[in-house]
């Protein structure tokens, strides 16, 4: 069983950046509302002096390439984290455990050298 | 008493960011309400004893899957109205789906129930190995017993990486932008410049 008590220090602070960003967001609104003036007109809600509307949604799309790149992420980063049990646990698994992972990483070596061959991690 | 609190709290976020992940109106929100309630599912993982799980959770789901939604979400260029205008069309079958998951869940727990499943128990083969941590215990178990199912998931990614290259690829090296770097750096003087003595009055034939 996981001694969850080495956790302990992570959940305080995960609770204290809640807290934080809570008061962060909300403080300034609240001190805001509660100290100052609230009468908004049109010319005050504008963007004015420095910018204008937006043209467009500033969701545009892109290149498809870009999806190429995340998809060979995905799969080289599950790799990398197969790899972490595979390390600390080679002293119970042994000769198997270490030819299975050659023959996978074999696997993916024949992705990744077909990848480089026909040009896919070439930007232009 | 602490461990109840951070359970409350992680169970209690993931279900809202999963909530809101349905509502949200914008996609790319969507996707970030996600990655919130991956994190709490994390901090679950965490609290039931699957470090690696957890770690696997936010390194791969956080790191990886949800940067693809992202991507996949930008370039389809949804039109969120030219969405909303299909809900009435679409209901029947939202309906009948959602209709099939709960009966798949009924059933599912119903069989649970019956007894019929002997997942999880401890009369089940994998018994977690005495003094190793759980990591080691993952790996002890991966790469003996189930080896062949790990290198099926090595045959899949190949395929999933020969698949986004097949549709996402376009071969760009008949075009003139193109740079060869082995050609550019090859080049010398002699190939690349021309001494000539022209006479006078008369040009030089390039």
């Amino acid at each position: 069983m996981v001694d969850l008590s080495q956790y302990l220090p992570i959940l305080i602070f995960l609770v204290i950046a809640l807290g934080l960003s809570t008061l962060f967001v909300f403080l300034p609104m609240a001190t805001a509302r509660l100290t100052g003036v609230y009468n908004p007109t049109a010319e005050k809600l504008s963007e004015y002096e420095c910018g204008f509307p937006a043209f467009e949604d500033a969701r545009s799309q892109f290149d498809v390439k870009f999806y190429l790149v995340a998809i060979s992420f995905i799969i080289f980063d599950l790799e990398a984290a197969f790899l972490f049990p595979w390390a600390v646990s080679l002293g119970v698994t042994g000769w198997v455990g270490w030819t299975g992972m050659m023959i996978f990483l074999g696997i993916l070596a024949i992705g990744l050298a077909y990848e480089w061959k026909i040009g896919a991690l070439d930007w232009d | 008493m602490i461990q109840l609190f951070a359970f409350y709290m992680f169970a209690t976020i993931v279900i809202l960011a999963a909530v809101m992940v349905i509502l949200a109106r914008n996609p790319v929100h969507s996707v970030l309400w996600l990655i919130l309630a991956f994190f709490n599912a994390a901090g679950l993982m965490v609290l039931v004893g699957a470090e690696f799980v957890a770690v696997l959770l936010v390194i791969v789901y956080v790191g990886a899957v949800a940067v693809l939604f992202l991507f996949v979400v930008m370039m389809l260029d949804i039109d969120v109205a030219s969405m909303r205008a299909g809900f009435v069309r679409n209901a029947p079958l939202g309906f009948a789906v959602a209709l099939v998951l709960l009966a798949e869940m009924v059933l599912g727990f119903g069989a649970y129930r019956a007894g019929g499943l002997a997942l999880g128990t401890p009369a089940a083969p994998s018994q977690a190995l005495p003094g190793l941590s759980n990591i080691q215990n993952v790996g002890a178990l991966l790469y003996t017993r189930y080896v062949f199912l790990f290198e099926m998931a090595g045959l899949i990614l190949l395929v999933a990486m020969i698949g986004a290259i097949v549709l996402t690829h376009r071969d760009r090296r008949g075009s003139a932008a193109r740079q060869d770097i082995a050609r550019q750096i090859g080049r010398k003087p002699v190939d690349a410049t021309v001494m000539t003595r022209p006479k006078v009055g008369e040009g030089v034939e390039l």
